[in-house]
């Protein structure tokens, strides 16, 4: 009965997952999709490839091209329409305000963003050059949908249901500079754009 | 099918505590309908019961050495080729005021006489050198070292990590690339003021005795253009139209033993005395000094700590 494994001996079973299966079968290598409509944020890590882009020199009568920071927190236990709320909330405010904003909010998420948005400030102030850590403000904020794990839901009389747990990800991106201002929208413009439209017609095949 | 479908899942359900009765026929509550709908689609996929039980008790290690399973010895080895030294053997010194005063004073000309041959230990090493390589000769190798500066510095501009590799060693490598992998650098060699000078030579040897390694310190005085540009091609540090005289004590190295080996950048020596580089186009926060809860900092009379001038080599 004592069979002699050759090769790596004992790292042959920590290699292969599925001798013991573990809790999260996703730490396999991702499958491979063959559908044009994979997700886009998630197929490779693009999102943090963003940071490496390196621009040439500007010339001395260019205007200074303000820094981009991007970063994201991958797979947490949160659900992405949940974080979505709070991810538009902080859309468009400055990184103080936007910190501020999430550390009195009582949702899980805002924990998360906040740890996240804290250590996007970190990077840029050591790694991307930015002067002053608090002339930043939040360009884009995302929520992505994670891998989810898929559990079963007992119902009554034997049936079942497929319960997903939920993982999410979060993808923000600092720019430096203060925050644009906001323009509201009147009634006035909205009637303009409409006005305006209405001359634009061309008519065809008339006098 | 349907009932096949409730059989599996009954038996799916039969460790947990749920009350199964058996379905009621519908016959004797209510009248028998004309059609049964009944669920015929298979379920593809059902997600696999998570039990924590058996997972976390024993490590699977110790239950395959159980059941017999034998392993063989893992050699965990892996030769490693040490082609140059960890850091710089005895130091050499530069002596205060070099290159501030002028040749034609009586102590320019005593500093510009300055032979190596007053030095011991840097003959000696001279001679073990000659001894392994003999086309080495300090009149030439100067140049040499100098060439190998400039193309060793080009190659970092251009980020040429082959070329950088053969031009400089393995300690020296991350000194001079770290932090540039995202910047852009942009340095100019202008011309030489001075000749280079060999100024010291030491031998040192490591792990074994015999292993010789050859490290050779050499003068250079010239005048540079640096710039540095972040990755958003804004100038962090430097001005590209502006010379600046430049004093350096740079150290090449070679592993004598290896006859394929070659002189390379090992590093360079600043010393205590040298002049404040310039400062970075942002403003930076200091950490301030630590304050007990009771205590209020004064900005007025803070004075900023400076470093210790010390000789430092990279």
């Amino acid at each position: 009965m004592a069979t002699a494994l050759t090769g790596r001996g004992l790292a042959f079973i920590r290699a292969t997952p599925n001798l013991f299966p573990s809790r999260f079968p996703w730490v396999a290598a991702p499958q491979q999709l063959s559908c044009l409509h994979t997700s886009a944020l998630l197929e490779a890590p693009r999102w943090e490839q963003k940071n490496r882009k390196v621009y040439p020199p500007q010339l001395p009568g260019e205007p200074r091209r303000p820094a981009e920071i991007y970063h994201c927190k991958r797979q947490f236990k949160y659900s992405k329409d949940k974080l979505w709320y709070l991810a538009t909330m902080v859309k468009g405010l400055s990184i103080d305000e936007a910190i501020a904003q999430l550390e009195f909010n009582d949702k899980k998420g805002a924990k998360f963003m906040k740890e996240v948005l804290l250590e996007a400030q970190d990077m840029a102030v050591k790694n991307h050059n930015v002067e002053y850590k608090s002339n930043l403000y939040v360009a884009e904020s995302t929520s992505g949908k994670g891998k989810y794990l898929k559990r079963i839901r007992y119902h009554g009389r034997g049936m079942f249901g497929i319960m997903d747990k939920v993982y999410c990800h979060y993808f923000v991106k600092l720019v430096e500079g203060p925050p644009p201002a906001k323009t509201e929208r009147t009634s006035f413009d909205a009637a303009k754009d409409y006005v305006d439209e209405l001359k634009r017609r061309t008519i065809i095949h008339s006098l | 099918m349907a009932l096949h479908m409730r059989r599996t899942l009954l038996s799916l359900h039969r460790a947990t505590s749920s009350s199964l009765k058996p379905p009621e026929p519908l016959d004797t509550r209510c009248p028998a309908p004309l059609l049964l709908t009944v669920r015929t689609k298979k379920r593809y996929f059902i997600p696999p019961r998570v039990s924590l039980k058996g997972r976390m008790d024993g490590n699977p290690e110790a239950k395959a050495r159980a059941a017999g399973i034998v392993f063989r010895q893992e050699y965990v080895e892996r030769p490693i080729n040490i082609a140059c030294t960890a850091g710089v053997f005895d130091p050499y010194i530069p002596p205060e005021g070099d290159a501030r005063l002028s040749t034609l004073s009586k102590e320019g000309i005593k500093q510009r006489t300055e032979q190596i041959r007053q030095s011991a230990a840097s003959q000696l090493a001279i001679r073990k050198i000659k001894e392994q390589d003999p086309e080495f000769s300090t009149k030439t190798f100067a140049e040499k070292a100098q060439e190998i500066f400039i193309e060793a510095h080009n190659a970092l501009t251009n980020f040429n990590k082959e070329r950088l590799h053969f031009l400089v060693t393995e300690r020296c490598y991350p000194e001079i690339t770290r932090g540039n992998r995202y910047k852009t650098v942009r340095w100019k060699f202008l011309e030489s003021l001075e000749p280079p000078r060999v100024v010291h030579a030491r031998c040192p040897d490591m792990v074994s005795k015999g292993n010789l390694y050859g490290q050779v310190t050499v003068r250079m005085h010239s005048k540079q253009t640096l710039a540095i540009y972040d990755r958003f091609g804004r100038l962090m540090m430097g001005d590209e139209d502006l010379p600046k005289d430049v004093l350096e004590y740079l150290i090449i190295e070679r592993h004598l033993m290896n006859p394929y080996g070659s002189w390379r950048l090992h590093g360079k020596i600043v010393p205590s005395w040298a002049p404040a580089k310039d400062p970075v186009i942002k403003t930076v926060s200091i950490p301030g000094p630590e304050l007990k809860p009771w205590e209020e900092f004064d900005a007025e009379n803070y004075e900023v700590p400076k470093p210790a001038a010390v000789q430092w080599y990279k």
